[in-house]
């Protein structure tokens, strides 16, 4: 069974999240450190916006600003997503190029590594999915959305799974005219995205979660979780790019 | 500058941002929750694009051939899906 680092559930800025994700491809790259999944949330709640999205277009940034909701543009491609602190846990999993999880089908990659998430949502009690491109869904319905790039000999994949679900929220942070978000519309989300608490009908709490994630990466990827933490050099890179990169608004509003 | 919404087919979403000189493409920014790598093409195809006129046959072969030359993959989109959607703009 293959050892992975394993750095467990922290809670992190949207800006120091996805500094730590990158700084670990970049430590991997030096062949400093080896295969890692992550565990995160993130405080303030934010939105993340993928790499190709305009941030003036996608979100609402005055009334994330009036809300203390960080807003940050990613690395990789996909969709908005909101990050509820109390809502979601997001996972990261980093590895080389050439990785058994890392065929050169991106999809089939996606399909790889996201059977962690079918068996966690199995040990929670919920049947599901992966449906191509990206996601990961109960019953037809979305309840995870992941996203990969391949960048310094290395992939980094990272994904949500939703534990709860405020699409009221989410319509206002996310940029939909006031005017379109009817009854109707809410209903058509709800019928398009759901939650871990939403399909069990129960509070399922965040460790709960965190203890299924665990466990359905180690059995679905036939991976050993060792508990780690961040090398002094990932958490020096982080720290710099956090405060170069992804705090800058040349960054978050470049497209 | 126009701005258009084209949700692909069976694919994800594009919002193509333009400004034409008649039917000149003068700039372009492709924006969209599409996955591409590596991410950095995407420069590549908007600059490569700059000055095509519009017609989709030969905007689409022209992002095929930057893609190719970068050995790119588009995923949820295609390079026909972004000439159409730049055609859309232009006749809207």
């Amino acid at each position: 069974m293959e050892d992975f680092r394993f750095i467990d559930l922290e809670v992190h800025s949207a800006f120091e999240n996805m500094a730590i994700d990158e700084a670990i491809m970049l430590s991997m790259k030096e062949g400093k450190v080896g295969p890692t999944l992550r565990l995160y949330r993130w405080s303030p709640s934010a939105v993340s916006i993928g790499t190709f999205q305009g941030m003036v277009d996608e979100v609402d940034t005055d009334f994330c600003k009036a809300q203390n909701i960080d807003v940050i543009r990613r690395i990789t491609g996909g969709g908005a997503v909101y990050h509820d602190y109390n809502g979601e846990i997001t996972y990261s999993i980093i590895i080389p190029k050439g990785h058994r999880f890392a065929p050169n089908d991106i999809i089939e990659s996606y399909k790889i590594i996201c059977k962690g998430l079918v068996l966690t949502l199995n040990h929670l009690g919920i049947d599901s999915e992966f449906k191509p491109i990206n996601d990961v869904v109960t019953r037809g319905v979305k309840i995870s959305g992941n996203a990969q790039t391949r960048r310094n000999s290395c992939i980094l994949q990272h994904g949500t799974i939703l534990l709860d679900l405020d699409v009221n929220v989410m319509f206002q942070v996310l940029k939909v005219p006031i005017e379109k978000i009817s009854d109707k519309m809410i209903a058509d989300v709800k019928q398009r995205v759901t939650s871990i608490r939403e399909v069990l009908n129960r509070e399922v709490s965040i460790e709960e979660l965190r203890q299924a994630l665990q466990e359905g990466f180690s059995e679905a990827l036939d991976i050993h979780l060792v508990p780690g933490h961040l090398i002094e050099e990932e958490q020096t890179l982080a720290k710099r790019l956090a405060e170069e990169k992804y705090s800058t608004r040349e960054w978050n509003f470049k497209r | 500058m126009k701005t258009i919404d084209y949700k692909i087919p069976q694919g994800k979403m594009l919002k193509i941002k333009v400004k034409f000189e008649g039917r000149i493409i003068e700039s372009i920014c492709i924006l969209g929750d599409f996955f591409l790598h590596p991410e950095s093409t995407i420069e590549d195809i908007e600059q490569g694009i700059k000055g095509c006129e519009v017609n989709i046959e030969l905007i689409s072969s022209k992002i095929q051939k930057i893609l190719d030359r970068s050995n790119a993959v588009l995923i949820g989109a295609s390079a026909i899906d972004i000439a159409k959607a730049i055609e859309r703009a232009l006749s809207n």
